[in-house]
């Protein structure tokens, strides 16, 4: 089934449910953390932290606003961390989700260079070489439940279906926020399975809430060809895409 | 007890077609597919409600039937009126209030001067518990007060709590301590 | 709430004030984003810019401790603008009542004040009456000793400007926010307030609350859908408790704790006041019925008219004496007790000046202490700086299983009664507080038995057979609560026989035919089952998520009390789209003639005060039911410390006046002498205004939530919350530790510098506020390092209910 998690900043509060289900339902540990002067905690994604809310406080025409960003793994329509792995037994797209899914065997892969094929800076490491990120509770999609993440929100900014229902839902979110905030936008929805809704320009939330060519170094020739049609450090993608 | 589940997903299996071939020609296929089951597949499943703010949200342990007959995964209740399957950061690591290897498990008693705990059994405590109680109240019960109207209460013992147990153990503490005569009864409410 | 949370979605306007509902009530926000997809407006008032502020359509800072200025602003700017609505306060509310020749305000004191004592002789704000007692009224308002004209009168004086002065809110803010909300007056709008400790722990505690409820009453919100009153109760079951009343003050169902005052049953059951107004329902009346029936349950067959049901066996409390928590601990640190128990709290963290509840301690012979985890309380003896070998108490720490390894219910904050099952069984050798109770109480009463010993007919007449198969079973308590019959009894001509369960409250006697643990309860477990388990999705004709058979509801299964208020004299409702209830009895030639009302279970199913020809009903009772005169109370005369909310300073502050008038704090907060309880308002060496909270990830001090892996990774370390502004006057940055400091302790914290919080201009001058979470203490984590922002609070109180000040009070805040 296509599947699309669709993410509307505009309602979120911040509780961390999603965060804290994730661990749950992964049965991930906790990281040891600090307060580093802000609430936001883990300091970023990790191995063992697939999703995280980040939070920005920014002023906008004078206003304050305080910014919440549930971040995660986006879910790419044509993954280039697939494509850079190319092994299907490291990095595969789950055909009844539409899941990007990493296996044990990303440890035999250049785990620097899948990272840094990452637009959204997304996948992570172990010590070993084995590289993590979001699944998309591929488990619970295949049995009818929704992601952890997407069940455990209360304010309606976690939404999870079928990709057109997604889609249509994200552009009526965005018609409405749009009333009270014009810059608003929606991230990549073209190109991505996660697609968020943010009132603000998206640099505000997060470095890389948008797409983004990270290093080109690393850029195998299909990422290469691929990245040639997006723009570099893109803003928001208005809908329709 | 009865439970509704109610699937969020009517699963189609189609795959979308726009999946399958990139603009660059490049072949992007799913290359495979692994069916998952769900690990709460035959858990033991109750509802419960939350037990941190008042809002009441709904919940569903799943409890292994298996082992050691412990919490596998606890959920929000999509059946539940308030919360509709939804929690908080607290309401969604609740399994860890559960499965915490920092919790206590056995009565202890800490005896005077001493610098440590030491375990001792239910029957143990609550038999020395009983004695200090009665010796207490016995002792400083008072059947009138200053002004030498009745009052039949026990002033050498207070209690405060609890909001942390459920009605029907509010109801009963709170019999046991009035028969016993306490007035200095407060708890959580007034603070 | 005398609402609920899904209703939160009918709202047109709502306020969050003196709470943070996104952050410690967090799923409210489906309701609250629910009412904002339909046009509500959110608007949200703290010192602090929140995650509920992240939301709101409207913030508002405001100075800790100033809410009377800025809710007074409102009810002038409400009175002056004529929007509340006219014949709602007119024909439901007091403000149609004469006030006696004897009131007056002056100088920031109502009549009546002894200075000696701290106290009022409140019978000089009591109403004219006429010959039978009933209030003298005039409907009109235009009397000039009228409620309605001496409420204008008294907040002439609160104007915008002034309101910004003492509050340090924008005059711009104010302006914005009284307009938003009080465009609900109109018929059919509603507002609602979610309030919570932010609006409790003050010394004006009360009057802040009741400023709300007087606002409410002008806009015509209290009864109606998506309108109320709303206090958020911050925990699980806390409404719960405290319906059965684990607290001196009240017994279950909120009847009046026996005390001196009434020395006697026949005294007790005549302390009501009974109104002759035939229009008035004056529901207290029945406290007799629910009196005798609490004793019936207490003491079972033992209990017997010719015994006054065993009225003499129950402690009375002497009259006019406080037993509440700040004066518990005050007689403990004097050594007053020999003997304590900490049931599910930990008061070495949560009480108000937690250092003194700590050194209290150490006068007690013993303490039982049970709970899930280790904590500060029962840990006490061995805390930083304490030396074990100096501390005689014995203690006896007993483990509890979490809730999902029982069986019973809570009831949540819109009173909602739910039962839960058991998962798992209780981990390790842990066991439900049910069991622990019956077992030590059993324990208790063999010895008696066996030994005899002062006093024990309270002892050994207590009915308590609620074991089954010899463990604690809570349906056998959950059926004593509901009540039951106790012979066959024929009432409005059917017969209910002896051992079934009592239907509802109005079928208790006080005759000794009934038992009822809590009369609020009886309806809960009846012989149609136990109520609370219900699972039903079905809503009410009326579709505005009442649900009213999922779970149950006190009382009587009512969703928004005062319901009968969101109908007009003649029965129907102001709001047509989201009404609550409907009168839709037959009329003939424009009177009633048969009695229905659909929708909500209205508050007494009386006929409407009006026929439709507006004729009156001589068969209809006022709506507030629980009043004595059934209206009501903008005007109130029983409060300690005055009928109508007045601005005080809390008791620490940073001004060295009260501009609203020369009376400086509330005049009687009772304050308590012990060496620890140290205040410095005005003090240089704690110039910053502090108020506590807490955090979504942490719950209360933090015992359940601490010992948690997740949520300490989310939240690992207490912190203080400052502006820029300030961090710059005092060389702190961000994410460094500091020390917090106040007249009674200090703690370290790391410090967040942000732009959520900003200076105040108060008066002209800047006042700088901070905030710390109280969840943390040295137990865990285990680096002992987190400490409780309770050891900073003062031990100072409101005057009618005794809770602390904890939310404005002045520290000084230095790097470490």
């Amino acid at each position: 089934m296509d599947t699309t998690i669709f993410i509307d900043t505009t309602l979120c509060t911040a509780c961390r449910g999603c965060q804290v289900a994730c661990k749950q339902w992964h049965d991930l540990p906790a990281e040891k953390t600090v307060n580093r002067g802000t609430y936001q905690n883990p300091a970023d994604l990790s191995f063992n932290t697939y999703k995280l809310v980040r939070m920005s406080e920014q002023m906008v025409d004078g206003k304050l606003h305080w910014l919440f960003f549930p971040d995660q793994c986006r879910h790419c329509l044509e993954p280039p961390c697939r494509d850079t792995a190319d092994d299907a037994r490291a990095i595969f797209t789950d055909d009844a989700t539409g899941a990007v899914i990493y296996t044990a065997n990303t440890r035999n892969l250049d785990a620097a260079e899948v990272i840094e094929s990452c637009p959204y800076d997304v996948p992570r490491r172990s010590a070993d070489g084995t590289l993590a990120k979001c699944d998309l509770c591929y488990d619970r999609v295949q049995n009818g439940l929704a992601p952890a993440c997407v069940k455990v929100c209360g304010t309606g900014a976690m939404n999870f279906g079928a990709r057109k229902d997604m889609l249509s839902l994200a552009e009526k979110r965005l018609k409405t926020v749009q009333a009270k905030f014009p810059n608003a936008a929606l991230l990549d929805p073209g190109d991505v399975r996660v697609i968020y809704l943010v009132a603000h320009d998206p640099g505000l939330y997060h470095k890389n809430a948008v797409a983004a060519v990270r290093s080109p170094v690393h850029m195998t020739r299909k990422m290469a060809l691929r990245q040639m049609l997006r723009p570099f450090n893109r803003k928001a993608v208005r809908f329709p895409v | 007890m009865e439970l509704t589940r109610r699937g969020f997903i009517k699963i189609s299996g189609a795959t979308a077609a726009g999946l399958a071939v990139s603009g660059l020609g490049v072949d992007l296929k799913p290359v495979k597919s692994h069916a998952q089951m769900l690990k709460t597949k035959y858990a033991k499943e109750t509802t419960t409600i939350c037990p941190y703010c008042a809002v009441g949200c709904g919940a569903i342990v799943h409890t292994s039937k298996r082992g050691d007959g412990r919490v596998m995964n606890i959920e929000g209740d999509p059946d539940h009126v308030i919360n509709r399957g939804s929690l908080c950061a607290k309401g969604a690591g609740l399994k860890q209030l559960v499965e915490n290897e920092n919790r206590l498990t056995v009565p202890m008693y800490r005896a005077p001067y001493s610098d440590k705990w030491q375990t001792v059994s239910w029957d143990w405590a609550l038999e020395k518990i009983a004695k200090r109680v009665k010796a207490t109240r016995d002792q400083t019960f008072s059947a009138q007060n200053a002004a030498g109207q009745q009052v039949n209460r026990c002033e050498g013992i207070a209690s405060v709590g609890s909001a942390a147990l459920d009605n029907e153990e509010c109801w009963l503490y709170q019999t046991l301590l009035r028969a016993l005569g306490l007035v200095y009864i407060e708890h959580q409410a007034r603070i | 709430m005398t609402n609920h949370w899904i209703d939160i979605k009918n709202s047109d306007c709502i306020l969050v004030m003196g709470s943070n509902a996104a952050e410690n009530h967090p799923i409210s926000f489906k309701y609250v984003n629910e009412a904002m997809a339909h046009g509500a407006t959110l608007i949200s008032v703290d010192p602090r810019f929140t995650r509920t502020s992240a939301r709101a359509d409207i913030y508002a800072p405001l100075r800790s401790g100033t809410d009377i200025a800025f809710l007074g602003g409102m009810i002038k700017y409400i009175l002056d603008n004529d929007l509340y609505h006219a014949e709602y306060v007119a024909d439901y509310t007091n403000a149609s009542f004469i006030v006696g020749k004897a009131y007056k305000f002056k100088n920031g004191l109502f009549a009546g004040y002894d200075a000696k004592k701290r106290k009022y002789d409140k019978s000089r704000w009591a109403f004219a009456k006429d010959g039978t007692g009933v209030p003298q009224m005039d409907r009109s308002l235009k009397h000039k000793r009228s409620v309605f004209q001496l409420m204008k009168k008294h907040y002439r004086r609160y104007n915008i400007k002034l309101v910004s002065q003492i509050t340090g809110t924008p005059e711009a803010d104010l302006r914005k926010i009284y307009k938003t909300y009080a465009a609900t007056g109109k018929r059919g709008k509603a507002a609602t307030i979610m309030y919570a400790m932010g609006w409790t722990q003050h010394t004006t505690g009360v009057q802040n609350i009741r400023a709300m409820a007087i606002i409410q009453l002008l806009l015509g919100n209290m009864g109606v859908a998506g309108g109320g009153v709303n206090a958020l109760r911050g925990e699980s079951n806390v409404q719960g408790s405290t319906d059965h009343c684990l607290l001196w003050h009240i017994w279950p169902g909120y009847l009046a704790t026996p005390s001196t005052k009434w020395p006697k049953l026949q005294d007790y059951l005549k302390r009501r006041p009974q109104s002759k107004d035939p229009l008035s329902a004056n529901w207290w009346q029945n406290e007799p019925k629910y009196m005798v029936s609490i004793l019936k349950s207490l003491f079972g067959d033992n209990a017997s008219a010719a015994n006054d049901f065993g009225y003499d066996w129950v402690p009375k409390v002497d009259a006019g004496t406080h037993y509440s928590w700040l004066d518990l601990f005050d007689e403990m640190y004097k050594g007053t007790f020999k003997g304590f128990f900490a049931w599910g709290q930990n008061p070495a963290c949560s009480g108000a000046n937690a250092g003194k509840n700590r050194k209290a301690f150490e006068k007690l012979d013993w303490m039982v202490n049970v709970n899930l985890f280790g904590n500060e309380t029962g840990s006490f003896w061995k805390a930083p700086g304490v030396d074990p070998a100096k501390i005689k108490t014995e203690v006896f720490m007993l483990p509890a299983a979490v809730s999902v390894e029982k069986e019973g219910s809570i009831t949540n904050s819109g009173r909602w009664m739910q039962w839960r099952y058991q998962g798992p069984k209780p981990m390790g050798d842990s066991r439900p507080d049910g069991d622990i109770i019956m077992e030590l109480g059993h324990k208790i009463i063999e010895l008696y038995k066996k030994e005899g010993g002062t006093f024990t007919q309270p002892l050994t007449n207590l009915k308590w057979d609620y074991l089954t198969a010899g463990q604690y079973d809570p349906h056998k308590v959950a059926k004593q609560i509901n009540g039951y019959f106790l012979k066959d009894v024929t009432l409005k001509g059917k017969t209910y026989r002896k051992g079934s369960l009592v239907p509802s409250f109005a079928f208790l006697q006080a005759d000794g035919s009934t038992s009822s643990g809590n009369w609020l309860y009886c309806n809960s477990y009846t012989e149609k089952g136990n109520m609370a388990a219900r699972r039903s999705h079905k809503d009410a004709v009326n579709g505005i998520g009442l649900y009213p058979q999922f779970a149950w509801c006190w009382p009587v299964n009512r969703r928004i009390i005062y319901n009968r208020a969101s109908v007009d004299v003649t029965g129907q409702p102001w709001d047509h789209k989201d009404w609550v209830i409907r009168f839709v009895g037959e009329a003939k030639a424009g009177k009633y003639v048969s009695k229905k009302w659909i929708g909500d279970v209205p508050d007494g199913g009386w006929y409407p005060l009006r026929n439709p020809d507006g004729s009156a009903r001589a068969d209809a009772k006022h709506p507030f039911i629980m009043r004595p005169h059934g209206h009501a109370q903008i005007f109130g005369p029983g409060r300690a410390d005055g009928p109508l909310p007045e601005h005080y300073e809390p008791l620490e502050c940073p001004v060295e006046r009260n501009f609203m008038n020369p009376q400086y704090i509330n005049p009687t907060a009772p304050v308590y002498k012990a060496d620890t309880d140290a205040f410095a308002t005005c003090d240089p060496r704690f110039p910053y205004v502090a108020t506590t909270y807490r955090v979504v990830e942490h719950w209360q001090t933090g015992v359940m939530t601490r010992p948690q892996s997740w949520l300490m990774e989310a939240q690992p370390q207490v912190f203080v919350e400052m502006s820029e502004q300030l961090a710059k006057l005092r060389g702190i940055k961000n994410g460094q530790r500091v020390k917090v400091s106040s007249a009674r302790g200090a703690l370290e914290a790391t410090a967040i510098v942000t732009k959520r919080l900003q200076p105040f201009r108060i008066s002209g001058t800047t006042v700088h506020q901070v905030g710390i979470p109280w969840h943390f203490g040295w137990r865990w984590p285990q680096s002992g390092a987190e400490e409780s922002a309770n050891l900073l609070t003062p031990a100072v109180g409101d005057p009618n209910t005794r809770i602390p000040e904890t939310k404005a009070f002045m520290v000084n805040v230095t790097r470490t």
